[in-house]
């Protein structure tokens, strides 16, 4: 990874139209943090995980992860990052083991043992169905499973908490933890406070357009 | 990365889910035959009017439906981000454009395959001699259309208005590839005047290859926002 941080943002702005969401963006974030992300809805988190992952192009401003700008070296970018959209960000025509497939050809990969790793995120016994018969958390755990195949070094979540039940949200911290152990960067907007708090190194707000560390024992 | 691999598995994703959905085919199976049906019954009994009117109403149909066949084709792609999750991949945006293409295409040109005999009964035309000409132009002709209709299916599919906006921009564009294949169709079944039909048919190739580099090369405009 080098010395580059895995995040770095230098007076990043970005609007829909005349509307302001982000209001010059500055971080620096290194490599092996989780970080979580608060913010009121329509704050910009999303915003910001979809610039990250190249989906959208900055107003103004620069994004680089690690040390690729997401505009000029978006090809890069998208070498070191995976995603967890909020939906899962699966086909509804397609299966678990298809998808992981999918996805291994496209990020030139081995393809992943479907089994082992559908096995522990709990879906063993979906893994031939197609996702239209899928629940919300289920899909949510498919998006799990892609996330690790992916063997990324950014993991950018959006609401990962969200339509997991009790027991998926542990296996959401403990996934998010070992991927930490393994030097994996992860960013998370969120509004599960609790358990997002336990699980970061920093807590950062967005509000107004701007972001502001949270201090450990404050609330957001 | 295996650019190619990558447009074969792009591919490969669209044309599963339309086997295991049916939506499109159902769809433009339906609305090609209801083209078809209608202009016959417009144009009247007049067997010599019909018959010149064949191909005519062949491209017609099939550019109903390609409209319909293009705007499906990211319907999947906008469910719970999907396509969001797709494009986050290290894969070059041409190379998704390129497989949704090839998609689009094989659906197509499997269309107008099945139109060509329905479209012969109702009109009485003759099975032309000269008919692997006639393949051709059905494919080149096809894969202009789908060119254009995939490239505005994507950079309409986040719109709300997408259903009427996408045939406004795209028929502009796709009419010089209309006119030449239907004009090189024409002359293959109609007038049995092969050299006619190949002058229409260079200029297909020409309007394709204009049509494949623009729109590959500016495809990752469509779909970054």
């Amino acid at each position: 990874m080098g010395a580059h941080h895995a995040i770095e943002l230098r007076g990043l702005i970005r609007g829909y139209g005349r509307r302001a969401v982000l209001k010059g963006l500055d971080l620096e974030l290194s490599a092996g943090k989780v970080v979580a992300l608060f913010g009121a809805n329509g704050a910009g988190k999303t915003t910001l995980l979809r610039l990250l992952a190249t989906r959208l192009r900055p107003s103004g401003g620069h994004a680089l992860v690690f040390g690729h700008d997401v505009v000029r070296n978006g090809h890069e970018v998208r070498k070191r990052i995976a995603t967890l959209a909020v939906f899962g960000g699966a086909y509804a025509t397609l299966t678990a083991r298809e998808h992981l497939r999918l996805d291994a050809a496209l990020r030139e990969r081995r393809t992943p043992d479907a089994d082992t790793l559908l096995a522990r995120v709990g879906l063993a016994d979906a893994a031939d169905a197609l996702v239209r018969t899928y629940s919300s958390g289920m899909r949510k755990r498919l998006g799990l499973a892609r996330l690790l195949a992916a063997e990324a070094d950014l993991w950018l979540l959006d609401e990962p908490h969200a339509a997991l039940d009790n027991e998926g949200q542990d296996l959401l911290d403990a996934l998010v933890r070992a991927a930490q152990a393994r030097g994996v960067t992860v960013l998370m907007a969120t509004h599960e406070r609790q358990r997002s708090r336990a699980l970061a190194d920093a807590s950062l707000v967005l509000d107004d357009g701007r972001l502001r560390l949270l201090a450990p024992e404050a609330a957001p | 990365m295996n650019d190619l691999l990558a447009v074969l598995w792009v591919a490969r994703k669209d044309l599963l889910h339309e086997t295991r959905s049916k939506a499109t085919t159902v769809a433009t199976l339906f609305f090609s035959a209801v083209t078809l049906v209608v202009l016959a019954f417009a144009i009247g009994q007049d067997e010599r009017l019909l018959q010149g009117a064949a191909t005519g109403a062949l491209w017609v149909a099939l550019a109903f439906a390609g409209v319909i066949s293009a705007a499906q084709s990211y319907q999947a792609d906008l469910e719970d981000g999907a396509f969001d999750h797709l494009l986050t991949t290290p894969v070059p945006r041409a190379a998704v454009y390129l497989g949704k293409l090839l998609a689009n295409w094989a659906f197509m040109l499997g269309l107008s395959l099945l139109m060509v005999p329905v479209t012969f009964v109702l009109y009485g035309a003759s099975f032309p001699s000269a008919w692997p000409w006639l393949l051709a132009t059905l494919a080149l002709g096809t894969l202009g259309f789908a060119l254009i209709a995939v490239f505005y299916a994507g950079l309409t599919a986040n719109l709300r208005a997408r259903e009427s906006l996408l045939p406004v921009l795209m028929f502009p564009i796709v009419v010089p590839i209309l006119l030449a294949s239907v004009r090189a169709s024409g002359a293959i079944v109609a007038a049995d005047d092969l050299e006619l039909a190949l002058g229409w048919l260079r200029l297909l190739v020409g309007f394709d290859l204009v049509y494949a580099v623009l729109c590959t090369a500016i495809y990752h405009f469509v779909v970054e926002e």
